[in-house]
């Protein structure tokens, strides 16, 4: 051990360095943290929070129950009962559809399988409960979570075609393609 | 007979002050410390109970208060019971000989009245240390008591440790005694009268500067023994979070843990008062004489000498929350090679110095 080393241990020197860091801390207090309830942080803005499901501009629901977002997700949160749309045999839609949202791992990859857009990520991450059955969420508790987030809506684009039959339910209230 | 009723009644009502004021300084010490740490850490600290979070100790002592006093199976109920008392009356009990202010004497009702010291005792901090001592043993039986493995290593390690550092505050202090020629927190501040360089920090001859007596290194030694005796970071083995949960008071709740908390604040404030009262002049401000007694106001002179004493104590207490968000634990080993290969062998050799340098340059 040199001299330096020494006198560097007998006088704490290496103590007083980090007692100093924690100082100048204190004297140049500028805290990072937030009052979360009272304020909150910016999200970004691909910020992934709550699924929800989407409606068109005129009220009906984009879902065509193809099942594609219970095959991509990873954690079987998503149950799908497809069915034909009563009278229309060309058309499907999802009967029922349910979230388990207690394993749901906000990985998005449902919604990028989505061929119609009908999932969405709202921005909404406090869903706290006391009773985790309530975060078993049905058709009807999506919708409204899509009414809610996304009050905007998609018009019906014109390529949705009654004829074609994969794009979708709500087609006879729809303007006839333009010829 | 009623000169000792008075005199009982008067006792009485100096113990009631000083407890109120230690357990205010306990109630301020636990926010201020949270709120300390978490400035240093560029965090905030508790703000939700009252303005900037300053009613957060009632609300803390409310639900310490108002919890649910379990006893964990197979403990030893009346040790388990007595252990956080044993913890809490020594820490609470050494306050009464230390010096808060000038020791003027005050005649009323025929008896002659110390107002800023309970009981002046010739052996003030021979009790100290005899009472801290009493300490462990609160922790050592709650540990013991509470049958579990945790709380059980917790209490083995405070053994060790305030064995082997309240050796190293007991010889770290013997320099000032030498000095002072007195065991009596009193006669000892009182010796240490007349500015800064009479401090027995510096050391200074009543009649000169040159720090001829200085016991600086007694003063590291005693600080860093009285963190290591008070169970604090870095010397925090007994109640360690990350290894024993909590360490000795794991099996403990309610009001039985707010005893245990409240004595280990009890103890950082007395030791606080012990270093002040030792090493930095107690009472005494750093300049000879006191500015108001300077100034006519003789009677008021306390005020000052009683600021000095109370803004000295929170210096330590400052200096606690600032180890505490420096530095990490140390091991077990490091702490023991360190309090018998490096501290003793200072406080040891300090006592020797001190006693040459004040055999051929006695203090007047």
């Amino acid at each position: 051990m040199n001299l330096k080393t020494w006198i560097k241990t007998i006088t704490f020197y290496e103590l007083l360095a980090g007692m100093k860091a924690t100082m100048s801390h204190l004297l140049h207090y500028r805290p990072i943290t937030l009052q979360y309830p009272h304020e909150k942080r910016t999200l970004p803005d691909n910020y992934r929070g709550m699924l929800a499901l989407l409606r068109y501009d005129d009220g009906t629901e984009k879902c065509v129950g193809c099942d594609l977002c219970e095959a991509a997700c990873p954690s079987r949160v998503i149950r799908v009962v497809s069915a034909e749309v009563p009278g229309e045999p060309t058309k499907r839609y999802s009967k029922e559809y349910y979230m388990d949202m207690t394993r749901c791992l906000f990985c998005g990859m449902c919604v990028d399988a989505c061929p119609v857009d009908a999932l969405g990520m709202t921005r909404e991450f406090e869903w706290a409960v006391y009773d985790k059955r309530q975060l078993h969420l049905n058709k009807q508790q999506l919708l409204a979570i899509g009414d809610r987030s996304f009050p905007v809506r998609e018009e019906q684009l014109e390529f949705q075609h009654p004829n074609v039959a994969f794009f979708n339910v709500a087609f006879k209230h729809l303007p006839q393609k333009p010829s | 007979m009623t000169e000792l009723s008075l005199r009982l009644a008067v006792s009485l009502a100096q113990i009631a002050a000083v407890m109120g004021i230690v357990m205010l300084t306990v109630m301020i010490l636990t926010l201020a410390e949270r709120k300390v740490l978490g400035w240093m850490q560029d965090r905030m600290g508790p703000m939700e109970v009252g303005p900037y979070g300053i009613l957060q100790p009632i609300a803390d002592g409310l639900k310490l208060f108002f919890k649910e006093d379990i006893v964990p199976a197979g403990a030893n109920k009346a040790m388990f019971t007595l252990a956080p008392l044993l913890a809490m009356v020594p820490a609470m009990i050494g306050f009464a000989v230390i010096p808060f202010g000038p020791s003027v004497t005050l005649d009323a009702f025929g008896i002659t009245i110390k107002p800023f010291v309970i009981s002046d005792i010739n052996i003030g901090i021979l009790y100290i240390l005899a009472f801290a001592s009493i300490g462990a043993y609160g922790i050592i039986l709650g540990g013991w008591s509470s049958n579990s493995k945790y709380s059980l290593l917790g209490g083995l390690r405070s053994a060790a440790q305030v064995i082997s550092y309240e050796l190293n505050v007991g010889l770290a202090i013997v320099g000032v005694l030498l000095l002072a020629g007195s065991l009596s927190l009193v006669t000892i501040t009182e010796a240490q009268a007349g500015g800064f360089w009479h401090w027995f920090i510096w050391g200074a001859r009543p009649d000169g500067f040159f720090p001829i007596h200085t016991q600086i290194f007694a003063f590291v030694v005693f600080v860093i023994s009285a963190v290591a005796e008070t169970n604090r970071v870095p010397f925090d083995l007994p109640e360690a979070e990350s290894e024993l949960v909590a360490g000795f008071f794991t099996e403990y709740s309610g009001m039985r843990f707010a005893f245990f908390f409240i004595a280990e604040y009890a103890n950082m404030v007395l030791v606080s008062c012990v270093a002040a009262s030792l090493f930095l002049g107690g009472w005494n401000a750093p300049y000879p004489g006191t500015i108001l007694g300077y100034v006519g106001l003789e009677r008021l002179a306390w005020v000052e000498n009683v600021a000095w004493f109370t803004f000295k104590v929170y210096l330590f207490l400052f200096l606690f929350f600032w180890l505490r968000a420096t530095l990490p634990r140390l091991r077990y080993d490091q702490l023991m090679r360190f309090g018998w290969k490096v501290m003793l062998p200072i406080a040891l050799a300090n006592i020797v110095v001190t006693a040459i340098t004040a055999y051929f340059f006695p203090r007047g």
